[in-house]
């Protein structure tokens, strides 16, 4: 665990000792930021973030996977993986602290959106039961596009692929569960719907924190973690 | 301290590593020496768990890699080939990184990376970003890395690679002053190199080992005699001095119509023959005026062995081939 912490430690300060780091943010932000301006903080609009959250679920699909596809291809490439897993540590340690790095990353990312929240507190009154779910959904989605951007950093030595498959892949998940349904039956069509990261995420968006959303996603972590592992044990 | 027995490894059809068997004992200085691609690295890679064997067995300090991993990693200090380091990192940064990941405790971890960096002459670097650093000094802090922990073993994968004349002298010095604690192994494909720094030389070529054991030893494998170089001017010297007790052969390099060179090739390194050669010459009426001998040379060794693992190669291939026909 210790170990995990280091190495998460050492990841989150090269995000920012690199440019990376900064501009991930800064894109993340500005973007937010005039989504919030234009669509949430206005006169007659509800005290909420909604349409920030809508937007924020679909610009985190290209910032994770950017925030990831360095994460072991970046070592490869330079040699310094090879000094790392000659240390002693394991292959769970090594994703468990690439993956907290890069959900360190993405609260920190998130963290200065917490300026709306304080602009909708002085000129309304924000259901913050509301932004609590809203911001947990970001969490669980972003975190779940780290993971399969971990699994695919462990696959390739070349930081585009690593990005381009895990972006693809989600836009795929993504837009199929929405234009498959209608072609397929009733039967067929309920378990794609299921698949969808998106429902799920408005349901967050609006307050509504149900159990099967959250097992939904912390699966997905789970098993692109798990994949990630055993990716890097069959490496060696 | 590190025994391997059948180790194999295999990247598809080609055999990195063939069947390889060693002992390297605790408190040696040990080179593994041979060219590029030979498989030292992917030795050196299976011994620290890096790689695992597709055949065989290594075993550090009576644990097996295969299934002692970890505490096999916390035993070596592991200088991979060019190393490799974050150069975003300072010095001591990495040394404190590196620290953690062996699991020394907090209170012991200065005291290690100030040890560290004084044995590695790095004091004055240390709050210096890796990427500012030339190559000598990145090969020091890697070598820090490796020792911070203070292990048994200590494997360097080429550690004199892309350093000027001073900066190898240093860290052979650096090599040398690390061998009194730790069991050292290192792999180079310069024969003086090994030749200076190690108690033992492992030769190996194409996956295989071709020749083991101390310079003494691997000289006298070398040739087994002293080679002696002649220029007389004495009638029919080469039937003279094949005739000599403990001569193994003589050739003649030539000769401008008075004066012949020969080379006399002993049987033994222990007799000196050039007080014999001397006086049989001598005998014969002829003049000496040059006369000196060789000790059996490595490098004579090393070529002849990289020649025999060429063909060795060559027909083990042909027989796959073969096989696989």
């Amino acid at each position: 665990m210790s170990r995990s912490l280091a190495i998460a430690g050492r990841e989150l300060r090269a995000y920012f000792l690199s440019p990376t780091g900064y501009v991930v943010a800064a894109l993340f932000l500005l973007l937010l930021g005039i989504v919030f301006i234009v669509r949430a903080f206005d006169q007659g609009q509800p005290a909420s973030l909604r349409p920030v959250f809508d937007i924020g679920a679909w610009v985190l699909l290209f910032i994770c996977p950017a925030i990831s596809m360095r994460a072991i291809s970046e070592e490869r490439r330079l040699g310094t993986f090879e000094a790392l897993m000659t240390c002693p540590v394991s292959e769970t340690e090594v994703i468990l602290g690439k993956f907290g790095a890069g959900v360190g990353l993405l609260c920190l990312i998130l963290a200065p959106t917490g300026l709306y929240v304080l602009a909708l507190e002085l000129y309304g009154r924000p259901d913050y039961g509301e932004l609590a779910s809203g911001y947990l959904g970001m969490l669980l989605a972003g975190s779940a596009y780290l993971a399969t951007g971990l699994l695919a950093s462990t696959l390739t030595n070349s930081q585009v692929v690593a990005f381009l498959v895990t972006m693809f892949f989600w836009l795929i998940v993504s837009v199929s569960t929405k234009v498959l349904p209608p072609l397929l039956t009733e039967t067929w069509a309920r378990p794609i719907f299921a698949v969808d990261p998106d429902l799920r995420l408005k349901d967050f968006a609006m307050g509504l924190i149900d159990t099967s959303n959250v097992v939904y996603f912390v699966s997905i972590i789970v098993i692109f973690l798990i994949g990630a592992v055993k990716s890097l044990e069959a490496r060696r | 301290m590190i025994v391997a027995r059948r180790l194999s490894k295999r990247f598809g059809r080609f055999h990195a590593v063939d069947s390889v068997d060693f002992e390297i004992p605790r408190g040696q200085v040990v080179g593994f020496l041979g060219p590029n691609g030979a498989g030292k690295t992917t030795t050196i890679r299976l011994i620290v768990g890096y790689l695992r064997p597709t055949q065989g067995v290594v075993r550090v300090d009576g644990l097996d890699v295969a299934t002692d991993g970890r505490r096999v990693r916390q035993r070596i200090g592991y200088l991979p080939e060019s190393a490799p380091l974050y150069g975003e990192m300072r010095v001591s940064e990495y040394l404190k990184f590196r620290a953690r990941l062996f699991g020394l405790e907090r209170a012991r971890r200065g005291p290690a990376i100030e040890l560290a960096l004084r044995r590695c002459r790095l004091s004055d670097v240390a709050s210096r970003p890796i990427d500012q650093l030339s190559r000598g000094y990145r090969q020091r802090v890697g070598l820090a890395a490796a020792l911070l922990h203070e292990p048994e073993v200590l494997i360097l994968d080429e550690p004199m690679v892309g350093l000027d004349p001073s900066q190898i002298l240093e860290v052979r010095k650096l090599i040398r002053e690390l061998a009194g604690r730790h069991t050292i192994l290192l792999s180079t494909h310069i024969l003086p190199e090994a030749q200076q720094t190690c108690d033992r030389i492992i030769m190996m070529a194409r996956g295989r080992i071709r020749a083991a054991g101390t310079i003494d030893e691997l000289r006298s494998l070398a040739s087994r005699g002293n080679r002696y170089t002649v220029e007389t001017d004495a009638p029919k010297a080469g039937a003279v001095l094949t005739e000599l007790r403990g001569v193994a052969r003589v050739e003649a390099l030539g000769s401008d119509g008075r004066w012949a060179r020969l080379v006399v090739t002993s049987l033994d390194d222990a007799l000196d023959l050039r007080e014999p050669i001397f006086r049989a010459l001598a005998e014969r009426g002829g003049a000496v005026r040059e006369l000196h001998s060789e000790a059996p040379s490595l490098e004579h060794l090393f070529l002849e062995m990289l020649a025999e693992a060429e063909a060795d190669y060559a027909r083990r291939e042909g027989g796959r081939d073969g096989a696989a026909a």
